[in-house]
């Protein structure tokens, strides 16, 4: 318990910088959408425009002058930012105690490796339902002046599901390569890596049918949003991938800690 | 400038560069291998565009963007190299100074017979080399793979040469900023949350600026002062935007130097 409130009180100055910074995107893109908004001549282009167009930009589905198709867009930034801010939780609050050289003192607590782990895991947790929950509010009021109508909430309470679910596989992937990194260094490098790598994955998977498949390799993709506008669920099947990554993710994580030799 | 900092410097650095550079030679390698496919379908596409009012493909960052050359392809796989570089570049600026700091060594680098300056132009120079360095490496690579995978279509080569150019102003910008950012906060504790939003950050704001149209906010982005898509549409860098852009990059080494030698840097107890 005090392990966990003390990581909620150091990550926290880090929980508002991430919130600022989401909060600031969707501020300018709600006033970039304002262009948009119930544009009739807008709507007619739109129309107008080929469906392979439509495709190559990556608007399937959206109406780009609806509240909604506009949220869609935007889904893959969400999902960007709390994949970022999640995996760089993870990593640092495992792998910052041997930075700052203070990993003998938590470890002569009287508390099992694990337990430091799920104080850790768990303040992290927090910090990804905050973002998500600050996400969702900040939304809310600045959609206000449009006076959305109930599917577009439903929408919105969808899409950050799917945030909460790639926040959460960054997480553990996190938390797995603080607890497993020989060197702590590696452990942000390594994420960095992932996050980049999976980015770009997730950019070509969209870019041809027939690299389709890659999106099994980018947790951005498990989640489309044109998918949850149509269908109102998330995805089975990616949802019981997203479960095993992270189950798979946390025990190895708990398992190699429990053994490893600390960088003292 | 201090020969012994900057090869030290350099070593710490070499085998980031190496990754670093591995990885923009395989993101332009893969990306550019679809060229072909891309530009088949790409042409179709181009077709059905070209019979849209004018307003609306700027509306949607296309009017610049011809993805049926090998350039203009090249600029769209381009902005990802420069998200690449901007995380590095960030990396190297944002850890430049303050890793002395947190790793505790600042007491024995400035007990050196060396002024605070040239420790900082030492450290810059070789920061610059391994971007240089990363550079070269890009513009091999991309040689190489718009050589293979051009399908016989003609390239302007003095605009590749301008936009492989571009990086270098690019990645200034992004250690510049890191550098200042990192000598005015209290303490870097972990430099990559610093360089992730940051290149993110402003990867984001362009990415916008492509869907929904244009927007002043975005002249603060990099990404929007060396675009890729306008080099290539226009053969010429948007010459008030670079030089805003070089504008930032040396108000924040300059004032980086006045900081730096000023700063109190916490000694080992």
């Amino acid at each position: 318990m005090n392990i966990f409130l003390r990581e909620l009180k150091s990550n926290f100055k880090s929980l508002i910088i991430w919130s600022v910074i989401v909060a600031l995107l969707i501020m300018v893109a709600v006033a970039k959408f304002s262009a948009f908004a119930g544009d009739p001549q807008m709507l007619a282009m739109l129309d107008g425009m080929p469906p392979a167009l439509i495709d190559a930009l990556n608007m399937r589905t959206f109406n780009l002058t609806t509240l909604s198709g506009f949220y869609g867009v935007m889904f893959i930034y969400f999902g960007l930012m709390g994949g970022i801010a999640a995996a760089m939780w993870g990593s640092d609050i495992i792998s910052k105690e041997e930075r700052d050289k203070t990993v003998e003192f938590s470890l002569v607590l009287p508390v099992s490796r694990s337990r430091v782990i799920t104080a850790k895991a768990l303040a992290a947790l927090v910090n990804c339902v905050g973002l998500v929950l600050i996400t969702w509010a900040v939304s809310l009021i600045a959609v206000r002046s449009y006076s959305p109508d109930r599917s577009f909430y439903a929408f919105l309470a969808l899409e950050m599901q799917a945030m909460f679910l790639i926040e959460l596989i960054f997480l553990a992937i996190g938390l797995l390569l603080g607890c497993a990194m020989k060197q702590h260094k590696w452990s942000a490098s390594f994420a960095v890596a992932i996050i980049l790598t999976t980015y770009m994955i997730s950019i070509l998977s969209v870019m041809q049918e027939k690299l389709d498949f890659l999106k099994y390799l980018t947790p951005f993709q498990y989640f489309d949003a044109g998918d949850l506008f149509r269908t109102g669920q998330l995805d089975g099947a990616f949802l019981l991938l997203s479960a095993v990554i992270v189950v798979g993710c946390l025990s190895v994580a708990y398992w190699s800690y429990d053994r490893r030799d600390l960088y003292i | 400038m201090s020969a012994n900092i900057f090869r030290h410097e350099w070593r710490a650095r070499q085998r980031s560069v190496i990754v670093w550079s591995l990885a923009v030679a395989a993101v332009i390698f893969i990306f550019l291998s679809f060229f072909s496919g891309f530009a088949d379908q790409a042409g179709l596409i181009n077709e059905m565009m070209a019979r849209f009012p004018p307003e609306m493909r700027a509306a949607f960052g296309l009017n610049d963007m011809d993805l049926t050359t090998v350039l203009g392809y090249y600029s769209f796989v381009f902005l990802f190299v420069q998200l690449c570089l901007a995380i590095q570049a960030g990396n190297y600026g944002f850890g430049l100074v303050s890793i002395e700091e947190s790793e505790l060594t600042a007491d024995f680098l400035l007990s050196k017979p060396v002024s605070r300056g040239q420790v900082l132009t030492s450290k810059l120079l070789a920061a610059l080399t391994a971007l240089v360095v990363t550079g070269l490496v890009l513009s091999v690579s991309s040689l190489v793979s718009i050589s293979l995978f051009r399908n016989g279509r003609d390239y302007d080569a003095q605009t590749l040469l301008l936009l492989l150019l571009s990086t270098v102003i690019f990645q200034l910008f992004f250690l510049g900023v890191g550098l200042l950012v990192s000598l005015l906060v209290r303490r870097v504790r972990s430099v990559t949350p610093y360089s992730l939003g940051l290149g993110f950050g402003a990867y984001i704001l362009i990415a916008f600026s492509g869907l929904f149209g244009d927007v002043k906010l975005e002249l603060i982005t990099p990404f929007k002062h060396l675009d890729a898509a306008r080099i290539v549409h226009q053969g010429a860098f948007d010459t008030p935007l670079v030089l805003i852009n070089v504008a930032v990059t040396v108000v924040c080494v300059a004032v980086s130097y006045w900081l730096y030698i000023r700063r109190d840097i916490p000694a080992v107890s």
